[in-house]
């Protein structure tokens, strides 16, 4: 097979619409909670191999930076959740017509924030 | 072939599903923790309830990471040798985690 043949979906040509944008998303979130279940592996090791060990967490987890990720973190879940929900919901076809789908999209951005919003500020 | 594919979406969204009331449940937990400290955690897991329902979470979400990540391979990488190499990395680093966690959750709660 040829390798080279162009692979849909054509990102870059594609003109960006909020449903598009919203799978573009879910993939994003997806990869990034993929690399984050292997940090959620090591952590659990750590705890694990006891005490000591457990201290390079607790350094780690101090940080500005370890906050920052965390946050994101909780962004990503959030939204891959709610916006799972809304396709498993399309699995069985069911509020797939335009309008369903552009309210409940508006509806999984709104939980997003609200989520995020009642566990780092609340 | 084509019977594996769809085995693997209905598996995706078998995952995705037993993963809504986990990963509430998880996220949950992590907003009570006082600070994430060593002993608090550690009598968390002590209770057999919280490993086993971490363990079940964890064995879904790796093997939903697994799936979505091939997926995404299929999508956007068209060199079939990059996408084998890609695989082999993906089934690897899964394959690690689980074990990590499976090893993890005896150390804490048996040894």
């Amino acid at each position: 097979m040829n390798d080279n043949r162009p692979l849909s979906p054509h990102l870059s040509i594609h003109k960006k619409v909020l449903t598009s944008v919203f799978s573009i998303f879910h993939r994003i979130t997806g990869l990034g909670l993929s690399i984050g279940s292997i940090f959620l592996a090591l952590w659990i090791s750590l705890l694990a191999l006891g005490q000591n060990y457990f201290f390079i967490f607790e350094v780690i987890s101090g940080g500005l930076f370890f906050k920052i990720i965390l946050f994101l973190w909780t962004i990503g879940i959030f939204y891959h959740l709610f916006n799972g929900m809304r396709y498993l919901y399309w699995t069985y076809g069911l509020g797939m017509d335009l309008k369903n789908v552009y309210t409940s999209g508006y509806i999984v951005l709104f939980l997003t924030f609200l989520s995020t919003f009642f566990v780092w500020f609340l | 072939m084509r019977k594996s594919y769809s085995s693997k979406w209905i598996a995706q969204r078998i995952t995705a599903t037993f993963l809504i009331p986990l990963s509430f449940w998880f996220i949950y937990q992590c907003v009570s923790f006082q600070k994430f400290k060593y002993f608090e955690l550690q009598l968390f897991f002590q209770s057999y309830v919280n490993s086993f329902l971490f363990l079940v979470m964890m064995i879904f979400m790796l093997i939903h990471s697994k799936l979505g990540l091939e997926t995404i391979l299929q999508d956007y990488i068209s060199s079939s040798s990059l996408k084998k190499t890609f695989k082999r990395i993906i089934n690897f680093i899964t394959f690690f985690s689980l074990f990590l966690v499976v090893v993890a959750i005896i150390k804490i709660n048996i040894v």
